[in-house]
């Protein structure tokens, strides 16, 4: 009899450990100060801790009587999010931001996996890329925004042409927050050693070609240089092809890439650039690459100054070798006018399982327009409206060049997404990423790479 | 008469009383499997019929998903790899936990270091030890390579990362990674072998390929079995690996090194098609779930014989 009620108990006591495991989650409704406070402790013990995906960033009062949930990434290391959120409050006080940090990786896949269903309670949500974008606007969880930016007077023109380029059947599901363009890093110390001209701000892609060829070097460990760097995403190298406002990645035929692809293997052959194949194995990151000193020349975005400046200050990048920096505008195709170059939207978007639209879309249009600018510009990085203003107070960084060519190069004149909006834009993506990964591993030729871009993106419906 | 009829029922009554104890230690684990495992493995059979990205209404897509497969050059390279990936690793796996496993079993010195050391690799942190390989087989910078190069000196260096060397740059780190941990299933196994088979072998005349031929092999044969067995099913489940090592900076692999379960991923939840991935999860079930029929009609086979 006692055994028997020893081993009923301890089978009782399995069945509720069982389900201890799924029954936590259903206190996630009741996250809030708590975990709030729990977060800013944790800060304080793990300040040089890594950035943990999921934790919770909060700007605003407790007793707020409306909470904005906001879905961002890498929340520790980039400080406009939190700049963005602070004007907000301070202009409205009666609302709290709570940020939470879903990790930059892979931020599209959780985004979307947490808006399928109706799970989420999040009230604003960026937007990292056009096919992260499509995805989630063919899913429908995103609000349309079309007639609350008709009643608020909200004026598109002053994003430059982005926001046609994510217009779906004439509606707009999102309001640009950040946009990044590519530019031509380069090295100046390099340049001065080898005698070589630095870059300017009008360089045709073959005069681009021959000035990393210059400014190259080989050599036996440090005293190699490398007249440019080429990072292992696909838009490094096939986007070029798109700078003469002619042809998109949509286009279902890429042969115009191929003269992209012939120059950066050319140049990977010459040992003019560290080849795709030794960056991919060691898995190198573009500012390592350029922090190393060795690297004369490199096409990234905009994104990468909010990287350099501070690393540099901080004395993690060596200022001996990567200190003397500038920027020029992106190389383009002879042709087209210079300051022509690729763009990388990020934006905002209010989910549909959101019970505060209005609140969130006040946000939205605050984060993305004139004062949201300032507030993202004052901390280095680049908001999605580019006034003079906005441009003066980024070239006036401290940290940032001080020569007028790098000032001049904040000028753009035509930004093609890397992507515009297409419904499929997402597979059409998988395709191209995965032939520019075969022919950039050597793995197939030039030619039969781009036919096999052809011969599949035609055959999605 | 009436007495053993009550002694029946009282047995009968103490049997369900047992069964039912039974059940209620088995009840946690197999309501867990049930909800969070065996349902959506069925809903994933029928997802392979629908149309789905999650959130829009489902749609009923008949077998058109199965008919996209013929024609996906993606889905077909990445079933060439996977099944390359585990012909390859499958048998090499197998006779090296075995021969480590024999050579371990001896009285040998530090016999538990040895033992370890080859465990190690399994316990590793797999990010941390793709890292080291990475490093190790580096095209330009590697160790690999420049033993190749200085000591051979093989003018071509070989790509361990490119395309006609990634599959077996993947099938030897699965191999020392894993090889580890199906010793200690060897070892087990070695030892519950009776010293007397081993005796009589030797009164026989029997040496030292003959005692393994007819007194280990056999004796080890259920081992075996379900050494090959698990690591034909895990074989066919590679992601991690694949991704960690070819997959770069960015996580994704070409035609040269994809295989079934990323390429399940990448339609599931970057590109969202919820059936078309589950048609091709199909896939992957119905070629694990053959092949280790044809391993159990194999093992009852020889069993009987």
């Amino acid at each position: 009899m006692k055994k028997k009620l020893v081993s009923m108990l301890l089978a009782a006591a399995m069945c509720v450990t069982a389900f201890a495991g799924c029954g936590s989650s259903t206190g996630d409704d009741a996250k809030g100060d708590d975990t709030a406070k729990e977060d800013k402790e944790e800060k304080e013990e793990e300040v040089q801790e890594e950035v943990s995906a999921g934790s919770d960033t909060v700007v605003g009062a407790d007793d707020a009587s409306t909470v904005l949930k906001w879905a961002i990434w890498d929340a520790k290391t980039a400080t406009y999010w939190e700049a963005v959120a602070q004007a907000y409050v301070d202009k409205n006080p009666e609302v709290r931001i709570e940020m939470t940090d879903l990790g930059s990786a892979d931020y599209q896949t959780v985004l979307s996996t947490e808006l399928s269903g109706s799970g989420s309670d999040f009230d604003v949500v960026t937007i990292k890329d056009v096919p992260g974008y499509a995805t989630l606007v063919s899913k429908g969880v995103l609000e349309p925004l079309g007639d609350r930016i008709e009643a608020d007077g909200v004026d598109l023109s002053l994003y430059n042409g982005m926001t046609d380029q994510v217009t779906v059947d004439g509606e707009l599901y999102e309001l640009p927050f950040r946009n990044d363009f590519w530019v031509l890093y380069y090295n100046k110390d390099l340049f001065d050693d080898a005698g070589v001209a630095y870059p300017t701000n009008d360089m045709t892609l073959e005069q681009y070609d021959e000035l990393a060829r210059a400014v190259a070097k080989e050599g036996f460990g440090d005293e190699q240089v490398y007249g440019s760097h080429y990072h292992t995403w696909r838009s490094a190298v096939q986007l070029f092809g798109v700078l003469d406002g002619q042809h998109t990645v949509l286009d279902g035929n890429y042969d115009f890439t191929k003269p992209y692809y012939e120059m950066v293997k050319k140049q990977e052959e010459d040992g003019i650039c560290r080849s795709y194949v030794d960056t991919n194995a060691s898995q190198l990151h573009y500012s390592a690459a350029f922090s190393e000193g060795n690297t004369a020349t490199m096409n990234m975005g905009t994104w990468f100054i909010s990287t350099l400046i501070p690393s540099l200050a901080s004395g993690e990048y060596d200022s001996e070798l990567c200190g003397n920096w500038g920027i020029v505008k992106y190389p383009h195709p002879e042709g087209v006018e210079a300051g022509t170059t690729i763009g990388q939207l990020t934006s905002l978007a209010i989910p549909t399982v959101s019970d505060q639209k209005d609140a969130a879309w006040d946000f939205i249009k605050f984060a993305g327009g004139e004062e949201g600018a300032a507030a993202v510009a004052a901390t280095g990085a680049f908001p999605a409206v580019m006034s003079d203003k906005v441009i003066e107070q980024l070239a006036s960084m401290e940290g940032f060049p001080t020569d007028e060519a790098s000032k001049e190069a904040l000028q753009t004149s035509n930004v093609y997404l890397e992507a515009p909006y297409a419904s499929n834009v997402a597979e059409i993506n998988t395709i191209l990423d995965t032939y520019h990964k075969d022919i950039m591993n050597g793995d197939i030729s030039i030619d039969d790479g781009i036919q096999k871009m052809n011969e599949e993106v035609s055959g999605l419906k | 008469m009436e007495n053993s009829a009550e002694l029946k029922k009282s047995r009968k009554a103490r049997d369900r009383k047992r069964a039912l104890v039974a059940y209620s230690f088995i009840a946690p684990n197999f309501i867990g499997f049930a909800v969070f495992t065996l349902v959506p493995i069925v809903c994933a059979f029928a997802l392979g019929f629908l149309k789905w990205d999650g959130n829009n209404p489902i749609q009923f897509a008949g077998l058109e998903n199965f008919k996209k497969l013929s024609g996906d050059s993606m889905f077909w390279a990445s079933l060439k790899n996977t099944i390359i990936y585990c012909i390859g690793t499958v048998p090499l796996t197998m006779i090296a936990s075995l021969a480590l496993a024999i050579i371990l079993n001896q009285k040998i010195k530090a016999r538990g270091i040895f033992r370890t050391v080859a465990f190690f690799p399994y316990v590793a942190s797999l990010v941390a030890i793709t890292a080291v390989w990475a490093m190790i087989f580096h095209p330009s910078k590697g160790p690999v390579n420049a033993v190749l190069y200085y000591v051979f000196h093989m003018e071509e260096l070989p790509n361990w990362f490119g395309k006609d060397l990634i599959l077996l740059t993947l099938i030897l780190f699965s191999m020392w990674k894993y090889m580890g941990y199906y010793m200690v299933i060897y070892l087990a196994g070695l030892q519950g072998i009776s010293a007397e088979l081993y005796e009589a072998a030797s009164l026989d005349g029997a040496g030292t390929w003959q005692k393994f031929r007819y007194v280990t092999w056999p004796q080890l044969r259920p081992t075996t079995f379900f050494v090959v067995v698990m690591l034909t099913i895990n074989c066919f489940k590679v992601y991690d690996i694949a991704i960690m090592l070819a997959g770069g900076a960015d996580g994704r692999l070409g035609t040269s090194s994809t295989v079934l379960v990323y390429y399940i991923y990448q339609k599931a939840f970057v590109e969202w098609d919820l059936g078309y991935s589950s048609a091709i999860a199909m896939v992957l079930f119905l070629l694990v779930l053959i092949i280790t029929l044809i391993q159990f009609r194999g093992n009852a086979k020889y069993e009987n014989s």
